[in-house]
């Protein structure tokens, strides 16, 4: 299930990529804006200053050659980016978008949304290594970003965010296109298309898709299951130790209340958050009476109502993509306790975010009969 | 309202205008007893209940919610019941996730004409949130 079935056959094509798969990445993109294929290239590119990276819209196909198709930090999730370019509705482009897995499966979530039309969008993903935390990339940038190299090329996720080394999805295909790197010879990777639109661009481009991918199979099952079993562990850990109301506010108890987990998650797409509008604030009276009850209550208050609110309000469709982890000034390892959380509720559901475009949200869709065992007993 | 020594918990119940709140009310002039722990609210449909509201609920000190509706195919919005069914489950599978006690949370289908039934639920939820105790998230300050 982790690894997702083209309902294709499963077939690719291999690229040679002596100058890189960067660079060959880029020479596929050039082509395709050559023939008209996109007009626009949505992908992330190194700032001026070196020392980070965002998402840029690229019309000028000559500044192609700045990309940087799998940068060593989510800086942006690349949901947010789509969804800031389409939020009004398709345009007229054809716009090509590289990212991330995690950040193309938040897109397909913010298009069950409404939040984004995915019409004129080519998605394409690219097999994840994972991301480096964003306070250890800032504190080196030129020492984190040759590490990152190092550790794409060995694979090796020791250094990369928490998060991102119990992410069994990070080749999981929902987009249009997914560039495979693992499994690959050397000096080539693996084009896969997963829908007729991926079929019709890389038809226009004569890329033939009639390479085996078993290789490239392989390699993503052993990888995912492997972390599979780490998430399964690391999340019953986490489990234990914030489990129970006392734990849990301690898990939370750092937390400032200054909503940045909530600001970068690409799935907390509401223009006006509950948890920032005038239904939280109260008058001090409600304080006063609070604080009698208990003695005293904290300030800023309702942390773990935020908290809890949120996992209620948008557990189902993350994607444990880290960006609130990331963005998080105390360190509230909050990505792993909700992509813990989403775990089950979406699997109350057999729900996985951003698997499929036709998969409902559950909660704009019912069974009759389901669910019986969270009814009154004597129903 | 408080009984001497005896623990008297505070249940909030989100009743439905047009079936549980009716039956509450039927309960009521029917002079069925259940205990005085029941903190109605009435709300147009179970659906209207964001699953918020129970969480804040929980941590504000409340020992026990309760959301009642029609029975499933009764709806008076025809599915909201469904909707409340697929919220509720979320909820508790969270309230479980983080080990608090998903047992304080019951949803109930309660039709306007089953006054004994809601005496019956009010009953049989307020002995076992007794047994439960206190809810201890009300001693609570850094929340």
């Amino acid at each position: 299930m982790s690894i997702s079935e083209p309902d294709l056959k499963n077939k690719g094509a291999i690229i040679s990529a002596k100058l890189g798969t960067k660079q060959a990445i880029i020479d596929i993109l050039e082509k395709a804006m050559d023939k008209g294929i996109f007009d626009a290239v949505l992908i992330p590119m190194r700032v001026p200053a070196g020392d980070s990276f965002a998402y840029v819209l690229i019309k000028d196909k000559s500044l192609l050659k700045e990309a940087f198709p799998l940068p060593p930090v989510m800086s942006v999730q690349g949901g947010h980016a789509v969804s800031s370019v389409t939020r009004l509705g398709k345009g007229k482009t054809k716009i090509a978008v590289v990212m991330r897995p995690c950040e193309i499966r938040a897109t397909i979530e913010l298009s069950k949304l409404g939040q984004t039309n995915l019409e004129n969008i080519t998605l394409i993903s690219i097999d994840c290594p994972g991301v480096l935390p964003i306070s250890d990339f800032l504190s080196d940038p030129k020492k984190s970003i040759k590490l990152f190299d190092d550790a794409v090329q060995k694979w090796d996720d020791k250094i990369m965010r928490p998060v991102c080394q119990i992410c069994d999805k990070s080749s999981m295909i929902t987009g249009d296109i997914h560039i495979g790197t693992l499994g690959a010879k050397k000096d080539s990777f693996f084009i896969i298309s997963s829908s007729q639109k991926g079929n019709d661009v890389l038809d226009k481009l004569d890329i033939a898709l009639k390479d085996s991918i078993d290789s490239w199979e392989a390699k993503v099952k052993i990888i995912s299951e492997e972390k599979l079993k780490k998430r399964k562990k690391n999340l019953k850990e986490l489990k234990s130790k914030i489990g129970g109301i006392d734990n849990l506010l301690d898990a939370f108890s750092q937390c400032i209340n200054c909503h940045n987990c909530m600001r970068v998650c690409p799935i907390c797409y509401c223009r006006l958050c509950y948890f920032d509008s005038d239904k939280v604030k109260h008058p001090s009276e409600d304080y006063l009476q609070r604080a009698e009850s208990k003695g005293s209550i904290r300030f800023l208050p309702d942390t773990t109502l935020f908290q809890m609110g949120r996992m209620m309000h948008m557990s189902l469709s993350c994607v444990s993509c880290g960006a609130c982890e990331d963005a998080c000034p105390m360190s509230i390892p909050v990505a792993q306790i909700f992509s813990m959380v989403a775990d089950d509720t979406q699997g109350l559901f057999d729900y996985v975010s951003g698997r499929s475009l036709d998969e409902p949200l559950p909660l704009v869709t019912y069974k009759e009969e389901e669910l019986h065992e969270v009814e009154d007993a004597n129903d | 309202m408080k009984k001497e020594e005896e623990f008297m918990p505070k249940i909030l119940a989100f009743l439905c205008n047009w079936c549980s709140y009716a039956g509450a009310d039927l309960a009521g002039t029917s002079r069925l007893k259940y205990p005085p722990s029941i903190l109605p609210i009435r709300v147009m449909c179970s659906s209207r209940v964001d699953p918020l509201f129970i969480i804040k609920a929980y941590l504000a000190g409340a020992d026990g919610v309760l959301v009642a509706g029609c029975h499933p195919g009764d709806c008076h919005y025809d599915k909201g019941n469904y909707y409340t069914r697929r919220r509720f489950a979320m909820l508790k599978k969270i309230f479980e996730e983080l080990g608090l006690e998903s047992d304080r949370l019951l949803l109930s289908w309660v039709s306007a004409s089953e006054g004994t039934k809601y005496a019956k639920v009010a009953t049989e939820f307020t002995e076992k949130i007794k047994k439960s105790g206190d809810n201890s998230v009300k001693k609570e300050i850094f929340l």
